[in-house]
């Protein structure tokens, strides 16, 4: 039985990070929605639900913190990943207190983001081992 | 993230690793902790003194963390299938870490090759290994690795040279290609050790290249657009030389070594090997 789509949202106020991400997770059989500004992407979740939210801290206007935690109001079943340039351990842990599926430092590599996303996936699925 | 730490029985290793569980404290980057010898040992594969060494860093690293906050806690128990001898597989019921991956490696062979091929092949982000302090920057038993793998990486590298603070990162560039990894792992550096960042144009004696200023600003304007506090500064890779020898204790002299671009570079490699041993404190090699 061929399986939905899942619909995956990418903010990041670099947009390098968005046009390396967004292709190769379009080839993992993911639809994709990337955003540069987390007013627009809060907007896109408002009108939209996403399966799966990799978002960074560390932005101007709303902060990436604020943003999962709106985010999370409307669809508590999301799927949280942070990416983060800028690290410390108080962010670390307040990502997972509000709930975040995984915390990413950059820079990191295509295989570590598709290893998360695809076991955010299997949790999704309800086929996690 | 995934960092490698490669370790010997010496006092430098340990000092690495202080900086390496400082680097995990905040990044929570996948680890992996590698041991290297020249041949096998007998009876088992790991030399007595460097199996001491390994157990105490592992042991380090994991209690490093208090109660429930570490993501390597080790609660993920599994049975796995491990080969016995050709032709035999057994069960074993093994331990990993829950949140983030925390491995101890050994390679038998060529230190510098086992640390790089490691690298390689688990696609690390940063390679962090120690070397005896001071104008030498050697391994015990094998004196020229930390140069050599400084030099010849594919990732970006942290030499520790001591334990010390850090509260000023000198961070050199010259007309090369710098790529977005390298300037993420300086934003990590100057995050984790709430440090100073001076960004210097290098340049070639008696000469002026419009390339490292445009470098130069780019740079500059990615670092201030993020609120980092920054300044810049021109000078003779010679100047440079001189000054990173006899200054800076507290700083950590960081060099931008894109991939590309070698031949045409004031950097050559050779310089990087130079500019590492001269440096009085830890050096990172961006890529």
């Amino acid at each position: 039985m061929v399986q939905n789509k899942l619909k995956i949202l990418i903010l990041d106020d670099e947009p390098i990070v968005c046009k390396r991400l967004k292709p190769s997770l379009e080839k993992q059989g993911f639809e994709v929605d990337t955003f540069t500004r987390s007013f627009e992407a809060l907007q896109a979740v408002e009108q939209t639900k996403y399966d799966i939210i990799i978002t960074d801290l560390k932005m101007e206007g709303m902060d990436g913190m604020r943003f999962l935690q709106e985010a999370k109001k409307l669809h508590p079943d999301s799927e949280i990943i942070v990416i983060t340039g800028f690290a410390t351990m108080e962010t670390a842990k307040e990502s997972f207190k509000k709930g975040v599926f995984d915390f990413i430092a950059k820079p990191f590599n295509l295989s570590e983001i598709h290893r998360v996303v695809m076991r955010a996936e299997a949790k999704i699925r309800g086929t996690q081992a | 993230m995934r960092i490698l730490f490669a370790g010997d029985e010496h006092p430098y290793s340990a000092f690495a690793l202080k900086e390496l569980i400082r680097l995990a404290m905040n990044t929570w980057a996948d680890i992996t902790i590698l041991g290297v010898q020249a041949a096998s040992a007998s009876p088992g594969p790991v030399a007595p003194a460097l199996n001491l060494a390994l157990n105490r860093y592992r042991e380090t690293f994991l209690n490093s963390w208090e109660g429930e906050d570490s993501p390597y806690a080790l609660t993920n128990w599994q049975f796995e299938w491990y080969p016995v001898k050709e032709g035999l597989w057994e069960e074993r019921l093994v331990c990993k870490s829950g949140r983030k991956d925390f491995r101890v490696h050994l390679r038998i062979g060529n230190p510098e090759a086992a640390i790089l091929r490691e690298a390689r092949e688990e696609g690390c982000d940063l390679i962090v290994l120690g070397c005896a302090s001071g104008g030498d920057c050697l391994w015990t038993g094998a004196p020229a690795v930390p140069q050599r793998v400084a030099s010849d990486a594919d990732c970006s590298v942290l030499l520790v040279k001591e334990e010390q603070p850090i509260s000023r990162i000198l961070a050199c560039l010259d007309q090369t290609y710098i790529s977005q990894e390298s300037l993420e792992i300086l934003n990590q550096m100057i995050t984790i050790h709430k440090a100073q960042l001076e960004v210097i144009g290098v340049i070639p004696q008696g000469g002026v290249k419009k390339e490292v200023y445009t470098r130069l600003i780019e740079v500059g304007d990615y670092y201030h657009d993020r609120g980092i506090d920054i300044s810049t500064r021109i000078a003779e890779v010679a100047d440079l030389e001189a000054s990173i020898t006899t200054d800076g204790k507290q700083d950590l002299l960081a060099l931008w070594m894109g991939k590309k671009s070698i031949l045409s570079r004031f950097f050559p490699r050779e310089w990087v090997g130079r500019l590492v041993a001269r440096s009085q404190s830890s050096v990172l090699v961006m890529r």
